[in-house]
């Protein structure tokens, strides 16, 4: 009998994933709540200072609020992999278990980047920042390169700490010192994006991000069988 | 590739400081019923847990189709299938999703007739389209058990597969277990209603704080708990 590749396999994971979040939108609204919240924090922190402190702080705010909201849209990830011992039942059919995680990780970046149409708009709102059409593409973009770059370790991480009770507290510990660099990388393309680029450095931060995503879903892709295997 | 479904020398499993398993030889014929018989705690589903793949041995070899099941996962998953305590279902799926879900992984060919077919093999025709978080538990075992089918293995785990069925569940399990025998599928059972297993089953082993206390003929096997010296 001919077996499903890889490709197909992490399809099913996907559409799995995508149909449970679709009927409990409850991750969804929560995650998208606290990107808004998170924003508008900051815009409260730095409000006194004037308009241009705060369209100024935009780009970054906006990137911290993605990041900040991932942690939490990540940590639930393997919430329904909990119920029913779904995830061992996974793993002992015969599919790969990187295929499990790529469909994760798939899902996982979707829903960051239907983050987008919320956090930008009340970005712009907040921090009275104006973009042009091509400013929202190129914000976009960013945001599903920077998507991709934290989903792959955090999925990973997720399926490390998804049967340990500490998990709230484990996960953001290990996964924000390997999420730095596509942090830092975002946080200055955005800030190109918004304040104006006259030096093109905009394809070089871009060029690093894409490169730690190609890093992370490679290398995370091999080492989720070590993180599921090995917790028996 | 060797055509003895499953191998287990010197084999045990320590938790902490606790063995549940310790020197476990044992060997299974192709094409078999094994029961595994004895208390809660003896070794049972860790036993069937090292035999999936799921837990390290602590000590010793285990074998399935002549291969070490952490090593040649895949190969050893291709060729088994266990049906845990576990329904591995997914609240919010239907019936017929979480079929879909588990074929779509195992195998592309299955439409969904074939699929709500299946279904009606095991009475949950009607409950297709229903949320498997509503089922009881007779219902979510009996779903399970349509993975196994799906699987197609050689080599058949059944951790208490009578547990939480009716009577008509239970004799589905006695039929369907006697389809698996005819095709030449080889079957280790874990169960407690051991009179009921015991007339399915070829061999029987008793195990007894994690060691074989007795192996021979199913009908043979001394009640779990008697003496077995006496016996």
């Amino acid at each position: 009998m001919s077996r499903p590749g890889l490709a197909r396999q992490s399809l099913a994971i996907l559409g799995k994933d995508l149909a449970l979040e679709w009927r409990n939108r409850a991750r969804v609204v929560a995650v998208v709540l606290f990107g808004v919240l998170v924003l508008l924090l900051f815009s409260l922190a730095f409000g006194d200072k004037g308009t241009q402190v705060l369209q100024v702080t935009a780009g970054g705010c906006l990137v911290i609020a993605l990041f900040l909201s991932s942690t939490l849209s990540l940590q639930e990830s393997f919430r329904t992999e909990d119920h029913d011992d779904a995830l061992e039942g996974l793993l002992l059919l015969p599919t790969e278990p990187a295929s499990i995680f790529y469909g994760k990780a798939l899902a996982n970046t979707f829903f960051l980047v239907a983050l987008a149409p919320v956090l930008i708009p009340v970005t712009t709102l907040i921090y009275q920042v104006s973009l042009g059409p091509t400013q929202v593409l190129q914000i976009a973009g960013l945001w599903l390169a920077a998507a991709a770059g934290l989903a792959a370790p955090g999925t990973l991480y997720a399926g490390l700490t998804t049967r340990l009770k500490s998990q709230d507290v484990l996960m953001p510990l290990l996964l924000f010192p390997l999420e730095v660099p596509v942090l830092l990388a975002t946080v200055k393309a955005f800030g190109l994006v918004f304040d104006g680029d006259p030096m093109g450095q905009l394809s070089s931060w871009t060029q690093l991000i894409v490169a730690f995503d190609v890093i992370y879903w490679c290398l995370c892709g091999v080492l989720f069988r070590f993180v599921v295997e090995e917790a028996a | 590739m060797s055509s003895t479904p499953l191998v287990c020398a010197g084999l045990g499993r320590r938790f902490g400081t606790k063995w549940a398993l310790a020197h476990i030889d044992l060997s299974v014929a192709p094409a078999s019923v094994t029961l595994l018989a004895g208390a809660n705690g003896s070794g049972k589903t860790t036993l069937l847990r090292i035999v999936a793949g799921l837990v390290r041995p602590t000590l010793g070899q285990v074998l399935v189709f002549g291969q070490d099941p952490r090593i040649a996962t895949s190969y050893c998953r291709q060729r088994s299938s266990l049906v845990s305590h576990r329904g591995f279902l997914y609240p919010g799926l239907t019936a017929l999703e979480t079929l879909r879900l588990w074929s779509s992984l195992l195998t592309p060919d299955n439409g969904d007739n074939e699929l709500l077919e299946l279904l009606g093999s095991v009475g949950l025709g009607d409950e297709a389209h229903s949320d498997t978080s509503r089922f009881s538990a007779g219902m979510r075992k009996r779903l399970t058990l349509l993975r196994v089918r799906l699987e197609n293995p050689d080599l058949v785990l059944l951790d208490e597969p009578f547990a939480a069925l009716d009577p008509a569940g239970q004799v589905l399990i006695e039929s369907w277990v006697g389809e698996l025998k005819a095709r030449g599928t080889t079957i280790i059972m874990a169960s407690h209603a051991i009179e009921r297993a015991k007339a399915l089953c070829d061999s029987a082993v008793l195990l007894e704080q994690g060691q074989i206390a007795w192996m021979g003929e199913a009908a043979k096997m001394p009640t779990p708990g008697t003496d077995l010296e006496a016996q």
